[in-house]
């Protein structure tokens, strides 16, 4: 039962983009992906409306303030098991807007993400590959795959605990 | 002056920190010609009037410099916060340059909102900021009677990122990448607004082959941003198989920006005192070859927007906005052009080489969003010809000038147009290499109010098609 689940997870993940504060660059880039020069679709990705039907969050962007609330809140959404892939330099890192007063950061800052994939924006063919890595990572049948392993708690409350100081 | 000239319009308001004083810079923009009335305010008392009750249009620019400068517009007061997060503590005015952000902590509160309105039978529907038809986090509140849209109430700033406060500390070097970053689609037009307006201050010449250079990865960017918004109309309404077909089609487009610039999307030609990559000769045929190729493929599209009876059905007569209205409201771009008002910074006041590119100005008179999505038709087949011509016509010579880094004192507005419309860079510098204020005003900031009094009266499901025809932006209205 547990091999037929992720068989279907890896042959046909629905993903979720959330934008928390890009700057359109990698998200016209994501949607790229679905037309017919790169077509996704033929690896069975589907980009999928509803949190509460993907099971990975494709998240770009650099989370600003407004933003860092909605995007746990859409994390928490999502049923388990679920992976986070940082799209671009800004939900990589923050990137040019890191320290602005407006940004929290990296997406990792507020959920626990499972694939970067660098760049200002990536080039679909580096979207593609870092979903596929992504895959190839959840169907190895090991107990603790690094994605596993790479869960810690989100920062969200260091945030919180800092504000109530 | 509203009365004498009637395309009199307000581009923005710029708020300054001049120590003791705020500086209030009202940029009007007549038939003719572009101005500044300058006001100042003392600090501890920042009151002026508003001048929402003569044109409506001011009403988000006075909203915003009250978040970010704390002028209080008399009849326009903020409620809560305009572009800043709710949590933002009041009093706190981040443009300002006697205050320490780093010392601001935010907690991060959840949103309280239920779908139901007070008053029975309307119903509120939140759009937003995490949303199918949205690609972007912004929130419109839709109340409905019924199917009829009765209120839509905006909420911008969820992708503010202060990148004007983040620009008072890069040098000008620095500030030409960081400004492309404001938007991923139309970056060349903000990284060449921002440059056109250091070059004023410097009083600098540009090459003429880097004019011509300019205008070609700017024709470009306007290729690729038109065909990508056809496409996400055909998205918004449900008829995927347009999206497919304009997105297939910008792909070439995408592959001229990067075999001109070196990437896909953030080129950095831009530079101050020119251009940073000339095209290769060889190159040329290759871009013919492309424009050709969409050229041909023109009259097809021109179909499918013009008589495909679904669109029809979809966008004629929807969210229809006067000519009256777009004035008032101070719209730009493709969205005034569609209402009869013929605003187009190319032929009002050229920049660059467009005085000697043969082009006609596109103007629709229906006003709805099938005009709207039209005009930029027409725009399509006019920025083919302008590349054409810019290809043939292009002198050699050299590219670039020499720049110094630092800036003499002094201060410099300049427009241009932008895909979605006229896009704002006002550069005011303190003698060193690095700017005192960068005020950036987006078109999309200035489209959005048509959109909230377009959707009043009409059906729910009309308000994805009215709304993706001003081809939002809100990476840019929020900066």
């Amino acid at each position: 039962m547990v091999n037929t689940k992720t068989w279907a997870r890896v042959k046909s993940p629905w993903v979720l983009h959330f934008n928390s504060g890009a700057c359109n660059g990698c998200d016209i880039e994501i949607l790229a992906l679905l037309t017919p020069k790169y077509d996704v679709e033929r690896f069975g990705i589907k980009l999928e409306p509803s949190p509460r039907h993907a099971d990975v969050l494709l998240a770009t962007g650099c989370v600003t303030h407004q933003c860092a609330e909605r995007l746990k809140r859409v994390y928490d959404q999502m049923p388990q098991p679920k992976f986070v892939v940082a799209i671009g330099a800004c939900a990589c890192s923050g990137s040019v807007f890191e320290g602005n007063y407006n940004v929290v950061g990296g997406v990792d800052k507020i959920v626990p993400v499972a694939a970067y994939i660098p760049g200002c924006p990536p080039r679909p063919e580096a979207i593609i590959d870092g979903v596929i890595k992504l895959l190839s990572v959840i169907s190895t049948p090991k107990k603790e795959s690094p994605v596993q392993a790479h869960r810690a708690e989100p920062a969200i409350a260091e945030v919180k605990q800092n504000g109530k100081q | 002056m509203l009365e004498a000239d009637e395309k009199t319009g307000l581009t923005t308001i710029t708020g300054l920190d001049l120590g003791t004083n705020i500086g209030v810079y009202y940029h009007v923009r007549t038939s003719k010609s572009f101005f500044t009335i300058k006001a100042e305010v003392p600090k501890e008392n920042p009151r002026l009037k508003t001048l929402i009750d003569i044109h409506p249009g001011a009403l988000f620019h006075e909203l915003e410099c009250a978040d970010l400068m704390g002028a209080i517009f008399e009849g326009n007061e903020l409620n809560g916060h305009f572009i800043l997060s709710e949590n933002w503590p009041n009093g706190i005015y981040p443009l300002r340059k006697d205050i320490d952000l780093s010392q601001v902590k935010l907690v991060p509160t959840p949103e309280h909102e239920t779908n139901k309105s007070a008053e029975g039978r309307e119903v509120k529907i939140i759009i937003g900021p995490q949303h199918p038809a949205l690609l972007e986090p912004e929130k419109f509140s839709v109340t409905v009677d019924g199917e009829t849209v009765t209120k839509v109430e905006p909420r911008i700033g969820y992708v503010h990122r202060g990148i004007e406060k983040s620009a008072e500390s890069h040098t000008y070097l620095q500030n030409t990448y960081l400004v492309e970053r404001v938007c991923g689609i139309c970056n060349p037009c903000h990284a060449y607004t921002f440059v056109a307006t250091v070059e004023k201050i410097l009083k600098l010449e540009v090459p003429e082959r880097a004019r011509y250079l300019r205008v070609i990865a700017l024709e470009l960017n306007r290729l690729h941003s038109h065909l990508l918004v056809f496409g996400h109309a055909g998205l918004e309404i449900g008829y995927e198989a347009v999206f497919q077909y304009f997105w297939r089609d910008r792909e070439p487009i995408m592959d001229l920006i990067e075999l001109t610039s070196g990437n896909r999307v953030f080129g950095s030609l831009m530079t101050v005192g020119g251009i940073r990559r000339d095209i290769n000769q060889e190159h040329i045929p290759k871009i013919k070859a492309v424009i050709n190729d969409l050229q041909s493929k023109l009259p097809f599209y021109r179909k499918i927007y013009t008589d495909e009876p679904t669109l029809r059905l979809r966008m004629k007569d929807v969210g229809i906005l006067s000519r009256e209205d777009a004035l008032k409201l101070s719209v730009v771009g493709p969205i005034a052009r569609a209402s009869g008002v013929d605003i187009d910074v190319r032929k009002d006041r050229p920049y660059e080489v467009y005085n000697e590119i043969p082009f006609k100005e596109i103007v629709y008179t229906d006003g709805d969003t099938w005009a709207r999505m039209n005009v930029r038709m027409d725009e399509l087949e006019e920025s083919l010809n302008i590349l054409d011509y810019a290809l043939d016509h292009m002198p050699a010579g050299p590219i670039r000038i020499e720049a110094p880094r630092t800036v003499p004192i002094g201060e410099a507005v300049s427009t241009i147009e932008a895909p979605r419309g006229e896009l704002l860079y006002y550069v005011r510098s303190n003698g060193t290499d690095i700017p005192e204020r960068v005020k950036i005003r987006t078109p999309t900031l200035a489209n959005i109010p048509s959109f909230l009094k377009t959707a009043i009266g009409e059906s729910i499901a009309d308000v994805p098609s009215n709304f993706v025809s001003l081809d939002p932006c809100f990476s840019c209205t929020d900066r």
